[in-house]
C-alpha cells in the first residue's frame, strides 16, 4: 500500500513515471529483464537438471565422450543477434532523441541549474528570455551564483535554492554546471540523470507530461488509510491532509503536519491518535517530485536534494511573472 | 635463478623474507583473507546506519573516535564523513587489499609454478619484493584511519575535485595505491616469464591447464592496464601536494570561496577516463583467476574433461583484449555523444559473448558427469548461477538508454557484487577448500565446510538480490540515508533485510575461520592427491618441498583426462602417457 496514481506508484520497482521520454527508458528496462529471465529460467532448468541427473551414485559412470551438438552454438548466436537488435532497435534511437538532437531553441524553456555542495541552484531567465551575466566574484548567500546585478539581463532573472518549477507538455532545456565538484542531476520520476561537471556546461532536455502537475500528482497520491495499515515508512514523507483532533477537540495532528521523522517519534503520534479514536488517516507524499544528486559529493551528499513543483504552462508564466523582480528603469538604460 | 636448500634458512629467512614462492603465497592469502574480513567489518558497519539511520551504533561505537563517529546524547552515530571514509575504504580494501591479492598473489603464486611443473617463479627476489610493496601498502592504507580527517572519503573511484579538495587521507590512499600498484607489476612481469619459460617438458601452451591460461591473461591486463592509473594517482598528489591542477578547471568556487590560487585549466574527466581504463580491465581480474579455480574444480569433481577447452582459452584472450576497450561505458553519463556512446555500448554487447561462452562451457561440462558434491564443487556450482547474475544485469547498464535510470544506484552495487562477491569470493573460497590438502597436507573439514557454504549461499543473495529491486526503485548509492527521499523510504523494508543478510552472513564465516585455522593443525592428513586430480601439483608431495619436484615432471597428456574409457582409474595425471 503505497501512494500510487496514474502515474505509477513508490515501491520495489521503477517509481512513477512523469517524463515523455521516459517510456522508452521503462520499455527497455522490461524488455531487457524479461529477456534475463528467459535466460536465466532457460539455463538454470538445465542447470539443476544436469545436478540431479548426474550426480554421482551406483552406475554413474563420467563419459570420456563429450556431448556434441550445436544447440549451445545456437543459444550463444541467438544472445548475441538479440543483444544487437537491443542496441540498434532500442537503446540507439531513444539515446540520439534524448542527448543529440536538442529541441528547437524557440520552443524550449531554458534553465541554468548550479550544482554546488550541498544545494541545487536555479537560475530563470525571467519573462525577457535571457540569463544575466554571472561572475564568482558577486557570489554570496543571498546570492549563490554571483548574478551581476549591474547587467540589464540580470535584472528579472529569478535565483532559487533546492526548487525548480517546471512547466509540463514543454520542452525543458537544462543548462547545467556545477561550482565545485562533480555532482549528478538525477530525477527519478522523470528517468533523468546527467552528471554536473564542474568547468563545463552539459545541456540536458526533457518533457514533462502533460497533466503532471503537482497539484494532480498530489490529488492522485492522496489516500487514505486505516490506522493499522499507516507503516512507518510514511512517517517522514506523508503529511496529513486534513486535521486530526481528540475528543475536546485539541488538534493533535494538523494538516499538512508530518507523523515524525523518526519510527519513535511515529508510532507515539499514531497511539494518540488511535487514543482519541481516530481510525484512519489520510495523507498524501510531501516532494512526490524531486531533484537528487547521483554523485559522491562530501559528507553531506545524502541530504543534497530540491523539490520540484510542476505546473500547467499558463501557471508556469504567471509564476514565473510573479517571482520576477519588476524592471526598473533609470535614464541610463 | 639458483635456489637456496630451504631447510638450511633461518626462520626470518624461511618464513618471513621467504622467495619461495608457496610461502609468499600463502603470505599473500593470509593477508589478503584478513583484509577480507577487514573490509566486510567495515560495511557490516555501515549497513547499521542504512537499516537504522541515525540510531546509535551499539557496542562498538564508542571504539571508532571521532570523526568516524559523533556524540549523540546517548552514544554515538555514524558521522557522513566516517560513512563515506568506510564506503571508500571498503571498495579499496576489497578489490586492491583483498580479492586480486588473493586470487593473484595468493592462488596464481601458490599454483601456477606446481600446476606448470616449475621448481619457483623465474624471479623469486622480485616475487618477494611484490608481496612486501602489497603488504606496505595495505599498512599505508590502514594507517589511513588515524591521520587527521580519517581515511579517504571520496570513493575508491577517488574522482577529482571531490578527491583534490579531501582531507589528509586521500594523500595516504594514492601513496597506498602507488605501492599495491608496483607491487601488481612486479607480480604480473614475473607470472608472464614464469608461464612462458618455465613450463615442464611436453606442456605445450594447449596442454596447461585452464587455471594457468586464466593467471596469464590477467597479469597481461595488470601489466597494460596498471600503468595508467599509476601515472593518475601520481598527477592527483600533484594536485594535492605540489599546486598543479592536472583535474581542477579554472573557477571553482568551494564553500563559496573563489579558489584563485590555483592555476587552472584541468580536467576532472581527464581523471575519470584513466581511472576506468585500469578499472574496467581491473574487472576481470578479479574474475578470470575465478573462472580458472573453477574450472579446475568442476574438471575434478565431474570427473570428465572440460567441454570446449580450446573455446574457453579462445574466449579468455578475448576477453582479455575487449576488456581495454569498455572503459567508457561507466561514464555514459557525463554527457556523452551518440557516437562515442554507440563505440562503448557496442564494444560492451560484444566482451558479454565470450563470458557467456566460458559460463555455457563450464555447464556443459556437467552433462555425462559423475559429480562429486564436495565443498569446493559446492562452492564452484554455486559460483555459476551467481555469476550468471552478476553478468546477466551488465546489461542494462551497458546499454545508455536502460543506464539512465539505474546508473549510480543500488542496482550497480546489486550487479558488479553479484560478479565479484557471490561470484569471485565463492571460487575463492573453492580454491581454499581444494587447494588447502596441498599447502597443509590435511584436508579441512567437511562438515564445517557445508555449515559455512549453505549459510553463506543463502545469506550472501539476501544481501545482493534485494539491491536490484532497491536500485529500481531510484535508490542511489553512497547514499547516508535513503530515507531522505519518497522512492528511498519506499523500499526502506529491503534495506533492513539487506543489513541483517549481512551481518547473518559475516556471522556464517565463523566456521570458515575455525574450520582453517583448527584444520592447519588437526586437519585430516592426505597424502600428495587426495581428490585424484590430474595436474601437475597432485603430484608433488604435499606440503611441495622447497624446488617442488624431486625430478622435473615430464608432460605427457592434457590438463584434464577423467574417465579414459578401459582404464582402471577414472584419472590419468598428466604426467603419466596415456597408455601406460
Amino acid at each position: 500500500m503505497l501512494a500510487a496514481s496514474s502515474f505509477g506508484h513508490y515501491g520495489a520497482w521503477l517509481p512513477p513515471l512523469i517524463s515523455v521520454h521516459g517510456a522508452e527508458v521503462d520499455r527497455l528496462i522490461d524488455i531487457l529483464h524479461w529477456f534475463m529471465l528467459l535466460l536465466f529460467v532457460g539455463w538454470g532448468i538445465f542447470f539443476v537438471y544436469c545436478l540431479v541427473r548426474f550426480r554421482r551414485r551406483a552406475g554413474q559412470k563420467a563419459s570420456y565422450v563429450l556431448p556434441k551438438g550445436k544447440i549451445s552454438k545456437y543459444a550463444e548466436v541467438g544472445v548475441a543477434l538479440f543483444e544487437v537488435v537491443l542496441l540498434v532497435g532500442f537503446s540507439m534511437p531513444a539515446w540520439a532523441e534524448y542527448r543529440t538532437h536538442p529541441p528547437a531553441k524557440d520552443h524550449r524553456v531554458e534553465i541554468r541549474v548550479i550544482a554546488q555542495q550541498f544545494q541545487w541552484n536555479v537560475h530563470y531567465p525571467g519573462p525577457d528570455g535571457k540569463f544575466g551575466r554571472t561572475a564568482a566574484e558577486f557570489i554570496s548567500d543571498a546570492n549563490p551564483i554571483g548574478l551581476d546585478d549591474s547587467d540589464p539581463a540580470a535584472a528579472d532573472d529569478v535565483q532559487l535554492v533546492n526548487e525548480m518549477h517546471l512547466p509540463t507538455g514543454k520542452d525543458i532545456y537544462v543548462r547545467l554546471t556545477s561550482m565545485d565538484v562533480v555532482h549528478s542531476f538525477s530525477i527519478p520520476t522523470m528517468r533523468v540523470k546527467q552528471d554536473a561537471i564542474p568547468g563545463m556546461e552539459i545541456p540536458v532536455w526533457f518533457k514533462v507530461l502533460e497533466g503532471a502537475t503537482t497539484e494532480n500528482l498530489d490529488e492522485q497520491m492522496t489516500r487514505t488509510y486505516p490506522i493499522g495499515r499507516v507503516a512507518w515508512d510514511r512517517f517522514r514523507h506523508h503529511v496529513a491532509a486534513k486535521d486530526y483532533a481528540d475528543r475536546s477537540g485539541q488538534v493533535i495532528l494538523a494538516r499538512g503536519g508530518d507523523l515524525g521523522a523518526t519510527f519513535r517519534d511515529g508510532k507515539k503520534l499514531l497511539e494518540r491518535l488511535r487514543q482519541a479514536g481516530v481510525t484512519e488517516l489520510t495523507l498524501r507524499p510531501r516532494n512526490a517530485l524531486e531533484l537528487v544528486c547521483a554523485q559522491l559529493c562530501g559528507n553531506s551528499h545524502y541530504k543534497m536534494h530540491a523539490q520540484i513543483i510542476t505546473h500547467t504552462p499558463q501557471d508556469y508564466e504567471k509564476w514565473l511573472k510573479e517571482q520576477s523582480k519588476p524592471v526598473e528603469f533609470n535614464e541610463d538604460f | 635463478m639458483s635456489h637456496d636448500h630451504g631447510h638450511d634458512l633461518p626462520f626470518w629467512r624461511k618464513y618471513i623474507f621467504s622467495v619461495d614462492h608457496k610461502v609468499i603465497g600463502i603470505q599473500y592469502a593470509v593477508t589478503a583473507l584478513l583484509f577480507l574480513f577487514l573490509g566486510f567489518s567495515l560495511i557490516s558497519i555501515m549497513r547499521y546506519q542504512l537499516a537504522y539511520p541515525g540510531r546509535d551504533i551499539p557496542v562498538i561505537g564508542k571504539l571508532l573516535g571521532e570523526p568516524i563517529v559523533g556524540k549523540t546524547p546517548t552514544g554515538y552515530v555514524l558521522t557522513g564523513d566516517g560513512y563515506n571514509a568506510f564506503g571508500a575504504m571498503h571498495g579499496t580494501i576489497m578489490i586492491f587489499l583483498g580479492v586480486v591479492p588473493l586470487a593473484v598473489g595468493g592462488f596464481g603464486n601458490f599454483v601456477l609454478p606446481l600446476q606448470i611443473g616449475a621448481p619457483d617463479m623465474a624471479f623469486p627476489r622480485l616475487n618477494m619484493a611484490s608481496y612486501w610493496a602489497y603488504f606496505s601498502g595495505g599498512v599505508v592504507m590502514l594507517t589511513s584511519f588515524f591521520v587527521p580527517g580519517g581515511a579517504a572519503n571520496s570513493g575508491w573511484t577517488s574522482y577529482p575535485p571531490l578527491s583534490d579538495i579531501a582531507t589528509t587521507g586521500q594523500t595516504m590512499w594514492l601513496f597506498g595505491m602507488v605501492l599495491l600498484i608496483t607491487s601488481s607489476l612486479l607480480g604480473s612481469v614475473n607470472f608472464i616469464v614464469t608461464t612462458v619459460q618455465m613450463r615442464a617438458k611436453g606442456l605445450s601452451f594447449f596442454r596447461l591447464p585452464f587455471f594457468v591460461w586464466a593467471q596469464l591473461v590477467t597479469s597481461f591486463l595488470l601489466l597494460l592496464a596498471f600503468p595508467p592509473l599509476e601515472a593518475a594517482g601520481v598527477l592527483q598528489l600533484m594536485d594535492r601536494l605540489a599546486g598543479t591542477s592536472f583535474f581542477l578547471p579554472s573557477g571553482l568556487v568551494v564553500s563559496g570561496q573563489v579558489q584563485n590560487q590555483l592555476s587552472g585549466g584541468g580536467s576532472p574527466l581527464l581523471w575519470q577516463h584513466l581511472f576506468w581504463f585500469l578499472a574496467h580491465p581491473e574487472v576481470y581480474v578479479l574474475i578470470l583467476p575465478a573462472l580458472g579455480i573453477v574450472a579446475e574444480v568442476i574438471a575434478n569433481n565431474t570427473r570428465k574433461p572440460l567441454w570446449g577447452y580450446k573455446s574457453l582459452v579462445y574466449s579468455t584472450i578475448f576477453l582479455g583484449f575487449m576488456s581495454f576497450l569498455v572503459w567508457a561505458h561507466h561514464m555514459f553519463m557525463t554527457g556523452m555523444g551518440q557516437t562515442l556512446s554507440t563505440f562503448f555500448q557496442a564494444t560492451t554487447m560484444i566482451i558479454s559473448v565470450p563470458s557467456v561462452i566460458i559460463l555455457t562451457c563450464l555447464v556443459i561440462s556437467l552433462w555425462g558427469a559423475s559429480i562429486r558434491f564436495t565443498v569446493p564443487m559446492l562452492f564452484a556450482l554455486a559460483f555459476l548461477p551467481m555469476f550468471a547474475i552478476g553478468g546477466l544485469t551488465g546489461l542494462p547498464l551497458g546499454l545508455t538508454t536502460s543506464d539512465i535510470q539505474l546508473h549510480d544506484t543500488y542496482y550497480v552495487i546489486g550487479h558488479f557484487h553479484y560478479v565479484v562477491a557471490p561470484g569471485t569470493l565463492f571460487a575463492l573460497f573453492a580454491g581454499v577448500y581444494y587447494w588447502f590438502p596441498k599447502a597443509t597436507g590435511r584436508k579441512m573439514n567437511d562438515f564445517l565446510g557445508k555449515l559455512h557454504f549453505w549459510p553463506s549461499f543463502i545469506f550472501i543473495n539476501g544481501v545482493f538480490m534485494p539491491m536490484f529491486f532497491i536500485g529500481m526503485a531510484g535508490v542511489l548509492r553512497r547514499q547516508f540515508d535513503q530515507t531522505e527521499q519518497l522512492h528511498g523510504a519506499a523500499v526502506q523494508g529491503l534495506t533492513v533485510m539487506v543489513s541483517w543478510s549481512a551481518w547473518m552472513l559475516i556471522i556464517s564465516q565463523f566456521p570458515f575461520i575455525i574450520n582453517f585455522f583448527w584444520s592447519i593443525f588437526r586437519g585430516e592428513k592426505v597424502e600428495a592427491n587426495p581428490w585424484q586430480a590430474t595436474t601437475l601439483e597432485w603430484s608433488a608431495p604435499s606440503p611441495p618441498p622447497h624446488g617442488n619436484f624431486a625430478t622435473p615432471p615430464v608432460v605427457a597428456c592434457g590438463p584434464y583426462e577423467y574417465s579414459i574409457p578401459g582404464k582402471e582409474k577414472d584419472f590419468c595425471p598428466q604426467n603419466v602417457a596415456l597408455e601406460a
